[in-house]
């Protein structure tokens, strides 16, 4: 028997979920530990064991594997709490990180400022020693200029360094060489070297990449380094896998080099996650979102794969690595609400967290949160969160959003839990315009996948703003990314520079270089026991016409290379080049150069296979549990409707809105607007009033 | 046809796709060119139309030459008197029919839905080279649009999807780079790529939907722009703006002076009294001027209003031919998109005590410079427009330092540094420095943004420099009791060690390899008492040495 559990640790919850071959996945959810959130992951696996009528040492070593995303990195960028780095870098080019090639992203806005850089000038160190443009030395490198940085860093209580000199991805020599000193003098410093990070042309991407590694890797080291500790303690001797923001898994050892890889971790595994539920409706695209206790996070599938990007911003800070294109605001069940100068109702982004958590809780929180405007509203039951381990005071949450919010706005307190409500519903329909309609895409046309604890209260009135006909709620929607976890493969991603024109390519060279990263990709996946015949390896080219400055990054067939057919390369890149830019080059005769080759290592690992239900009948009233008064968010007044218990509707049952469906770890309100049917994953399938056509094969099961 | 009911949510789809396609014809530009003026520092624009011409959006790297396009487009749509084929490609450059400056180049592609014209997408780039008395284009003798560069009025390079090879070698032969002819082809492709996206989305929505929603838009845009005007009192304002040197007369000094009317909610822009045209290529022509005026006053309105037709529909702009800013035939005028920064001046300072929260002191004028040569390692022609030694600072704002290191007005921080590398790789100049200048910030309550200081050795013989600009002999104004900026610096040192001073116009030829060319760009003017400046900022600017000690307790009055 296999056991594998995948635990996404979010801003207020730490979720769960537990595969096993011989029975149900099952789902855990606990509330996170902001200071060591390997806390609340132990706390969890203790849960667990309780349940399964075990003891925690018991549960420990029969788990193989453990997949794990953690927000340490993200949260550390953008509350800008990461470690006091240093940077060392070429004499007279200090202030590139914060110039930031001197953009504006905001044009016309006079009172747009700049981000304040991740290392203050004066901890950001010039060393003199210079190479030119192929890597030559021009200049030695002043190692007495590096010893004199050390003695300030040393001096400011650095805690991680970064090294990134002039023209190092032509030449890696004097970061070498400065990198040695710093290891010797600072050995506990956390060191990034940019050629080892990203050994690529443009000083400004290197740079702010490589001074993120440094500034989030103490605290995901010093995470892991305790997360493995404890779960070593408590007897765990499978494999722990971490998520990067590439969408795949890597060992922690791994993960802590490259600590800006997983400035995504967290809501990495969203995409894959809802692709597995899409499928099961013959969709190939889809729209996620995750809607959580602080943040909420919406993305993109298209034609089967997850929207990426090679280079991007995270908050503002330029990061030249690859991850998945996923837009995050914030909007969670914490989200506070407050009234601003204008007199105008707002909704965080300040969220009450884990600790103090709504008021709702009764664990001391004093400001009304959009989880207590839910519970006012009647979308949660006071008796059955968290499945009832957790009393909900709705007397507390009332009076709170009387007296801070409905007293100053002259509104009832009803009133105002519905004004919350609907803005911070506006304020995720707003990141789904970001990750749809910014990008030219129109949001009806995708069914729209929702997770998180809070995003099933909240999904029907994000779609009904945006008129997105289809929703899906997965069964384990409260720990969507969890699932998606245990869904994603192990990826290894290797680059080397190649420059050369197609037409006079060293074959025997380039399939070396290949071979060569193949070779460090199976080391690291034969650590991580993957068999052979689990084992992808996928070859990437970047590409460009003769005197082009920027590259097209596109998939090539090994066997291509591997037989020196120069030409087919040359046709897959004018195509490509057509597509993305609207002319090739072909007929003008100009040279197709390779830049740089790309291997990615793939591990193929197993995925948890979900049972079908077999059909039963429209009629929900045996999963009818009672009924409660809830405010219809359409109109704004009381109605009694019915409550389901989502744990025991069934494939083929029909609710309609208004309704309640409740799980223990979350709630789905199907509005006035929608209809909502199970199908045979035990997902729900909510859908307009009157688009039966979108769930046809469903309602046609009988 | 049944009317077609207003989709609140089309109208955002419909908005935000065209934003979506005007970015991506950016990006592949940006991917594609060879120009490093095009590729690094996006001096480029691109754009979408209606079938008559009239702007639905744009992505507007450089704004001074964003709003010459859709008249471009208009004029174009005239004198063919309508004759497009699908497969049609048009260029344009010339200064006499609504261009902004010969070497912005661009591309026009009429998009056919339904056999019926229904949309243009367009480029314009600046380009490496036009031809002309001066490799790259700024030649600060002229004193006739001829001695600038090649015209190209309104021409077919392709008729109905077939290549002119004539038209194509006429032009090609009067402009000396051949990345020209390879940054005219990314044009295109992001002109066709821009196209393929209207037929898709027309595909999708029809012509029937797409119409009364592209009117909406356009209303509801006039609207917003409208309650931003009704937002200042009504009345009459004036300011003046300095232009020193006209390339020509040493000591000259030119106003530019603009008489503001607001009415409820339509203002005008009136430039009857500014003075007249120079002899010189330091003038303007009506298009580069118009969109000096728009974008300097988008930047005292809300910054969320779309750019299309209805978003200038309120703006009226009066600029009589033969001042400065619109020179009229056949001057020379390669230096007009430049008159944006004292246009700029006269406008903030008009407003100024009206709008006093949405007014900036003054910007840093820009002095830039462009070397052309043989790098003789890669055995190659480049040509560079030194971007990032020419960004200063932005002037303060009630509540808001300037933003440093932006650069001119006109760009606003839409055109960028050279990545440092990229630019070792596309000259054979190596760069020394390029760091923040230490007291260069206007000071005030709120400061000025900070200028920068730049290095760099010249890596080939017999380089030719050409300097363009303004801002040595006035600094950015300080507002409300806030201090001026710095001026602006060129300076080379020979390898003999003779060091010479630039005019800010002036062209240098035979520069020795191994020269060293130092620049500094000015700071942004500062705004309110500087004495009121948190002091906690203070002494943050004084430890990373972006002021002195010394500004830090005279100015500043930190006492510890």
């Amino acid at each position: 028997m296999t056991l594998k559990v995948g635990i996404d640790v979010g801003g207020t919850f730490t979720d769960f979920l537990l595969v096993r071959d011989d029975a149900e996945p099952q789902i855990f959810k606990t509330l996170s530990t902001p200071k060591d959130p390997s806390i609340g992951l132990v706390n969890g696996l203790t849960d667990i064991a309780t349940s399964l009528g075990q003891t925690l040492e018991e549960l420990a070593p029969s788990i193989d594997t453990i997949v794990h995303g953690t927000t340490v990195t993200t949260n550390a960028t953008l509350t800008r709490t990461g470690a006091k780095t240093g940077l060392l870098t070429t004499e007279g080019v200090r202030d590139a990180l914060e110039m930031r090639r001197g953009i504006r992203e905001e044009q016309y806005n006079n009172r747009y400022t700049n981000v304040p850089p991740l290392v203050p000038r004066y901890l950001r160190r010039p060393v003199k020693g210079r190479l030119d443009r192929i890597g030559r030395e021009t200049a030695a490198l002043e190692m007495a200029d590096v010893e004199a940085a050390i003695d300030i860093f040393k001096e400011e209580a650095v805690d991680a360094i970064a090294i990134c000199f002039m023209n190092s991805f032509a030449n890696p020599a004097h970061e070498k060489a400065a990198a040695e000193l710093v290891a010797k003098a600072m050995p506990d410093a956390y060191l990034t070297v940019s050629a080892e990070l990203l050994p690529s042309i443009r000083f400004y991407n290197r740079v702010s990449s490589t001074v993120l590694n440094s500034y989030n890797g103490p605290k995901l080291k010093a995470y892991l380094d305790a997360l493995q500790a404890r779960l070593q303690d408590i007897g765990f001797a499978g494999v722990l896998l971490i998520m990067q923001s590439n969408g795949g898994v890597v060992l922690p050892e791994t993960a802590k080099e490259a600590a800006a890889m997983t400035l995504l971790s967290g809501p990495a595994a969203g995409p894959v996650a809802g692709l597995g539920y899409a499928e099961a409706h013959g969709q190939r695209n889809c729209l996620t979102v995750d809607m959580g206790g602080t943040s909420f996070d919406a993305a993109m599938v298209i034609d089967g794969v997850p929207t990426t990007a090679t280079e991007g911003e995270i908050n503002r800070y330029r990061i030249a690595l690859p991850m998945l294109d996923i837009v995050t605001i914030g909007a969670g069940g914490g989200s506070i609400g407050w009234i601003d100068e204008g007199g105008l109702l707002r909704m965080g982004p300040q969220s009450a967290g884990a600790d103090p958590g709504p008021v709702c809780y009764g664990q001391g929180g004093e400001n009304p949160a959009c989880t207590d405007a839910d519970l006012v509203l009647g979308y949660l039951s006071p008796g059955y969160f968290a499945g009832g381990r957790m009393k909900l005071d709705v007397d507390a949450a009332r009076k709170a959003i009387d007296e801070k919010l409905a007293k100053p706005l002259g509104m009832t307190v009803e009133e105002a839990a519905l004004g919350m409500y609907r803005v911070i519903n506006n304020n995720m329909a707003q990141g789904v315009r970001e990750i749809t309609i910014k990008r030219g895409l129109d949001p009806r046309e995708f069914p729209m996948v929702v997770a998180g604890g809070a995003g099933p209260n909240h999904a029907c009135m994000i779609g009904q703003e945006l008129e997105i006909p289809f929703l899906l709620v997965p069964r384990e929607s409260s720990i969507f990314c969890a699932a998606g976890m245990l869904m994603s493969d192990l990826k290894h991603d290797f680059v080397r520079s190649y420059v050369g024109r197609i037409d006079e390519a060293n074959w025997d060279g380039l399939n070396g270089l290949i071979n060569g990263m193949k070779a460090e990709g199976d080391v690291l996946l034969e650590n991580e026991n993957i068999p052979q015949d689990q084992r992808r390896y996928v070859l990437r080219l970047d590409c460009r016409y003769a005197k082009q400055y920027h590259e097209v990054t596109m998939e090539a067939p090994l066997d291509a290379v591997a037989a020196g057919d120069g030409e087919a390369i040359k046709n897959l890149f004018h195509g490509e080049h057509n597509r993305l830019y609207g002319y090739s080059l072909e007929d003008v005769g100009t040279h197709v150069e390779i830049i740089n080759v790309r291997v990615q290592c793939i591990g193929i690992t197993d995925k948890p296979e979900y049972s079908q239900e077999t059909y039963a009948g429209a009629d929900p009233a045996a999963a009818q549990k009672g009924e409660r008064k809830i405010i219809v968010p359409e109109t704004g007044d009381w109605a009694t409707v019915p409550v389901y218990d989502g744990h025991n509707t069934k494939y083929g049952y029909q609710i309609k809105g208004p309704a309640i469906i409740e799980q223990e770890n979350t709630s789905i309100l199907v509005t006035a607007s929608y209809d909502c049917v199970c199908d045979q994953y035990g997902s729900f399938a909510v859908y307009q009033k009157g688009r039966e056509e979108l769930v046809k094969p469903i309602l046609e099961a009988a | 046809m049944s009317k077609i009911e207003i989709d609140q949510i089309l109208l955002s789809v419909f908005a935000r796709a065209f934003k979506s396609i005007t970015d991506e014809m950016s990006i592949s530009v940006e991917q594609t060119a060879r120009s490093p003026i095009l590729c690094e520092a996006k001096d480029f624009v691109t754009g979408l139309y209606d079938g008559e011409g009239n702007m639905l959006e744009q992505t507007e790297n450089l704004p001074i030459l964003a709003f010459s396009l859709a008249p471009v487009c208009k004029y174009i749509i005239k004198y063919f008197e309508g004759d497009f084929k699908p497969g049609d490609v048009i260029f344009h450059n010339d200064v006499f029919s609504m261009g902004n400056q010969n070497n912005d180049v661009a591309v026009f592609r009429p998009i056919f839905f339904e056999d019926k014209l229904v949309a243009w997408t367009a480029v314009k780039g600046h380009q490496a080279d036009i031809g002309g008395n001066v490799a790259g284009g700024y030649n600060p003798n002229a004193t006739e649009v001829w001695q600038e560069g090649l015209r190209i009025p309104p021409v077919k390079v392709y008729d109905g999807g077939t290549f002119r090879k004539d038209v194509w070698d006429l032009i090609f032969a009067n402009i000396r780079f051949d990345i020209v002819a390879e940054d005219m082809r990314a044009q295109m492709g992001a002109t066709n790529i821009g196209a393929r996206r209207v037929v898709t989305l027309l595909e999708k929505y029809g012509m029937e939907v797409f119409e009364p929603h592209k009117l909406a838009l356009f209303d509801a845009t006039k609207k917003m722009m409208q309650a931003e005007i009704a937002k200042i009192p009504n009345g009459n304002y004036s300011g003046e703006g300095y232009v020193y040197y006209d390339g020509k007369n040493i000591g000259s000094k030119y106003t530019i002076r603009v008489d503001i009317a607001v009415t409820d909610d339509a203002i005008s822009f009136d430039y009857s009294k500014t003075d007249g045209r120079t002899n010189g290529f330091v003038n303007g022509t009506y298009t580069s001027s118009a969109s000096a005026t728009a974008l300097t006053f988008l930047q005292m309105v809300n910054p969320d209003i779309p750019h299309n037709e209805g978003m200038l529909e309120p703006l009226e702009i009066i600029i009589p031919e033969g001042t400065i800013l619109n020179a009229g035939y056949p001057a020379a005028t390669t230096f007009g998109n430049h008159l944006c920064p004292p246009n700029a001046d006269a406008i903030q300072r008009a407003l100024g005590p009206v709008i006093p929260d949405r007014v900036t002191a003054g910007w840093n004028n820009l002095l830039s410079s462009l070397t052309t040569g043989r790098d003789e390692e890669k055995d190659d022609d480049y040509v560079d427009i030194f971007f990032m030694g020419m960004k200063g600072g932005a002037g303060a704002m009630q509540g808001t330092d300037g933003y440093d290191h932006i650069g001119m007005i006109d760009a606003s921080g839409g055109v960028l540094d050279q990545d440092y590398e990229m630019f070792e790789q596309q000259t054979p100049h190596t760069l020394i420095q390029h760091e923040y200048l230490t007291d260069s910030a206007g000071p005030g309550q709120w400061r000025g943004g900070i200028g920068t200081v730049t290095k760099y050795r010249i890596g080939s013989e017999d380089t030719q420099l050409v300097t363009f600009g303004d801002g040595d002999f006035e600094p950015a104004f300080g507002l409300f009791g806030g201090g001026k900026g710095t001026l602006n610096i060129i300076k080379l040192t020979k390898p003999d060690g003779e060091e010479m001073i630039p005019l800010n116009k002036d062209l240098i030829t035979g520069v020795p390899k191994g020269t060293l060319y130092y620049q500094e760009a000015g700071g942004g003017g500062g705004l309110g008492d500087p004495k009121k400046r948190d002091q906690e900022k203070v002494r943050d600017e004084l430890r990373n040495e972006l002021i002195s000690k010394e500004t830090a307790q005279t100015i500043y009055g930190l006492d510890d």
